[in-house]
């Protein structure tokens, strides 16, 4: 397993900080990649944070009402080490599902 | 014998490092090829293995890498440089058709082109735009290229291996959705290189496929096969020259053959694949070549690409078209 951290970015135009208003992930948490992460306030608006990755969260930084700076850590994934490197994510292996049946017979002539 | 599980990343990685060995004028330059080795992990290792004069990092300039391959090529070596993904070629696209391709042409063959150009291809990873688009159109269409794609590890082993040995170019088209799925790669196998391979063999119909949708289409002749319908698989292999020999051969035994592939319809290189059965089977086919593929669209993002890419259905409607129907 290999470590990830994720950086507060800028979420505005030279923004420098933002407040946390809710965690909406734990430590211990399996997420997947765009879901809702983290609620969070800068001066200008109240946002919701998406995951930028899938993973196990091992770390979050700071509680409710502190703020933090762009470029400081954010939260802290946990991930396999065959994971995709650095763009895109490992497709999943599942059985095929199928909602078409074939109907048609070929005929043998 | 000498088999071995691996995924396509690691059969890629030792073809590659077996290729270095065995030939001294192999170079491997690219974007993060060397200390990190490659955003897959392809290169990982190679650089500390073969010194960083063989291995080597390249600036953001697709171009330039293109541009120094050949001219590394000129001066007797044998360039294996790496486009980190399918839509970064772009950039290259002008070093690739007015030099890289017809360099031996020009010269009268006093400058063989001897240049593996390895590019990370295709969807299914859901990455963000330029990381999920299908080129073999676009370099069948230039004279001078091969192009090749690999659709499991052992396939990617042994083609990789073989385009490696060439004195021609050869744009190989890694199918980065099927990267990590591990499969039993014999390193000394005697299967040819050469060609199209009949992946699984059929009665009732022929589905042709490369790179990724090769495993699609096995999965959807699993499924045909509960309806009662045997289902034959072509992976293509070489998309130029494409092995019409095989193609023939399988449609006039089955009679009718749909194409699948992700890269836009309209002219690709399904609309070849078509034109050659009809050329060739025309008085056998009991029903028009059928195409299943991505659509006129720029590649969407990660999140649709589901809906993008020939997905089981829309295969298994393409047989049950060209099953259906009958000549007027």
């Amino acid at each position: 397993m290999a470590e990830i951290s994720f950086p507060l970015p800028d979420l505005g135009e030279g923004l420098i900080d933002a407040t946390i208003l809710e965690w909406l992930v734990a430590p211990g948490d399996q997420v997947e990649r765009n879901q809702p992460m983290v609620e969070v306030e800068t001066t200008k608006s109240a946002l919701e944070l998406p995951s930028p990755q899938a993973g196990r969260v091992v770390r979050t930084y700071g509680e409710p009402g502190q703020s933090i700076k762009v470029g400081e850590p954010l939260i802290i994934f946990s991930v396999p080490d065959d994971s995709a490197g650095i763009v895109g994510t490992v497709p999943m292996e599942e059985a095929p599902r199928r909602r078409v049946r074939l109907t048609a017979r070929p005929d043998e002539d | 014998m000498s088999e071995q599980m691996m995924s396509m990343q690691q059969a890629l990685n030792r073809a590659l490092a077996d290729t270095l060995r065995n030939d001294p004028t192999a170079l491997i330059l690219g974007e993060d090829v060397g200390t990190l080795g490659g955003v897959f992990r392809v290169t990982q290792g190679l650089a500390k293995e073969f010194g960083a004069e063989r291995v080597f990092d390249t600036p953001l300039a697709e171009s330039g890498i293109l541009g120094l391959s050949v001219g590394l090529a000129m001066a007797g070596f044998h360039p294996i440089p790496e486009v980190q993904f399918d839509g970064f070629a772009y950039p290259a696209v002008n070093q690739i058709i007015t030099q890289l391709g017809r360099m031996n042409y020009r010269s009268r063959g006093v400058f063989p082109m001897p240049v593996t150009l390895r590019v990370p291809s295709f969807g299914g990873i859901r990455a963000p735009e330029h990381h999920g688009e299908s080129l073999e159109a676009l370099f069948a269409h230039v004279p001078g290229l091969k192009v090749v794609s690999p659709a499991d590890p052992q396939q990617a082993y042994s083609l990789l291996r073989y385009a490696a040995g060439l004195s021609d170019p050869v744009i190989f088209m890694e199918p980065k959705a099927r990267y990590w799925q591990k499969a039993a790669v014999d390193m000394d196998t005697t299967q040819s290189p050469l060609g199209a391979r009949i992946a699984r063999p059929g009665k009732h119909v022929t589905l042709v496929a490369w790179g990724a949708m090769v495993a699609r289409c096995l999965q959807v002749a699993e499924l045909a096969a509960e309806d009662g319908i045997i289902v034959e698989v072509v992976d293509l292999r070489w998309l130029k020259p494409i092995d019409e020999a095989t193609l023939t051969e399988s449609v006039t035994r089955t009679r009718r053959a749909v194409v699948v592939h992700e890269g836009p319809r309209t002219a690709g290189l399904g609309a070849e694949v078509a034109a050659l059965i009809s050329e060739h089977c025309f008085d056998t086919l009991k029903a028009p070549v059928e195409r299943v593929t991505g659509f006129d669209v720029p590649y969407p993002s990660g999140d649709l690409e589901d809906e993008y890419i020939p997905n089981i259905d829309r295969i298994l409607f393409g047989i049950q078209r060209v099953l259906e129907h009958r000549r007027g």
